[in-house]
């Protein structure tokens, strides 16, 4: 029974206690004293009603919020359709470039090994190879447009992501276990992987490093 | 004295394709005794049951890597010895300098061409 009711039920029975005519001082005291105390119960489990009422409206309503971002996130729709497409398309790149250059090299190989004991033969052979070659880098334009949606699809996550992100006013949980030991196996093996736009380090600088000896080098980072 | 040509030399590396454009520019030179590991766990059992006169090798491999490789040889008293080159899109300067103190003995930034791997190669095993 919510407290409300219990404190109205009380005053009523006070009241009716009230109203039998009671002559004894004492007894009347007593029930002054019981009103006053109903009264400031009442005010007491009233305000703790609201604020409870309050704090449920607020919890529904940031369910409310967190159910229509979460839809806006489209988690279905990124988790069966675009993550799986780019999968496939990247596959497919790597498919493609593959067997390019398997093509490419083998027309290479075979040009190598050509005789040009006949010049007229051999500048067929060498035109016919070179127009497969040709052919064959064809891939790079599939591959161009297969890579394209793939950088679509992940800008389209990015910014769902971010949205939904800001709105919740998310902060990224620190990293797992699993996430962090992965790390410092990438750092301490140096796994860094190509340098965007060309190597990091050119050709003649690694030579200048390999010809110093390790004094030198060390003397670089004091 | 001149380097044999028939010298046994092991390229290693996970991508086909870049064992197999090695394996050309090596034939290019006049190496055509080589033989291939995908990761450096292969490759250094088969520099356990053969001796080669140079290896070739990439960084970034699963689940040895070249740097792995690299420190494990020399850590080898059998094959501690075997010239090692390693070809790479590992760039940082960082990484140059890892693999020089774990004892590289040359170190080519891919993309590369036969002059430089023929070059490196002069450099570490002479001339040829």
């Amino acid at each position: 029974m919510p407290a409300a009711e219990v404190a109205a039920q009380i005053r009523e029975s006070l009241k009716s206690v009230k109203a039998a005519d009671l002559k004894d001082p004492q007894l009347i005291e007593v029930l002054r004293l019981a009103q006053q105390l109903t009264d400031t119960m009442q005010m007491f489990f009233g305000s703790l009603d609201r604020s409870i009422h309050d704090e449920f409206i607020s919890i529904a309503s940031y369910i409310a919020r967190t159910r229509d971002e979460i839809a806006q996130l489209r988690p279905n729709d990124i988790r069966e359709q675009r993550i799986p497409i780019a999968g496939a398309e990247l596959e497919a790149v790597v498919t493609d470039t593959e067997k390019a250059t398997e093509a490419i090299m083998s027309e290479a190989e075979d040009l190598m090994s050509a005789k040009p004991d006949d010049l007229a033969t051999y500048k067929a052979e060498v035109d016919a190879a070179m127009c497969r070659i040709i052919e064959n880098c064809s891939f790079q334009d599939l591959s161009g447009q297969r890579v394209s949606k793939v950088v679509t699809s992940l800008k389209h996550i990015e910014n769902r992501v971010a949205r939904f992100a800001s709105t919740m006013g998310v902060h990224d949980a620190d990293a797992t276990e699993e996430e962090r030991a992965e790390a410092e196996r990438q750092n301490r093996l140096h796994l860094n992987g190509p340098a965007q736009g060309g190597p990091e380090t050119k050709q003649d600088d690694v030579d200048s490093l390999m010809a110093m000896d390790q004094d030198s080098i060390d003397s670089l980072f004091d | 004295m001149a380097v044999e040509m028939t010298m046994p030399i092991l390229v290693v590396d996970d991508y086909k394709t870049m064992v197999r454009i090695i394996k050309n520019l090596l034939k290019q030179i006049g190496f055509e005794n080589v033989d291939e590991a995908s990761d450096g766990t292969e490759a250094f059992e088969m520099m356990k049951k053969r001796k080669y006169g140079l290896v070739i090798s990439d960084w970034n491999m699963e689940p040895m890597t070249g740097y792995e490789l690299l420190q494990k040889v020399r850590a080898d008293e059998g094959v501690k010895a075997t010239p090692f080159i390693m070809v790479t899109a590992e760039s940082k300067t960082e990484n140059v300098i890892a693999a020089k103190k774990a004892g590289v003995n040359n170190y080519i930034v891919k993309p590369f061409n036969a002059g430089t791997l023929k070059a490196k190669m002069t450099a570490v095993i002479g001339d040829f």
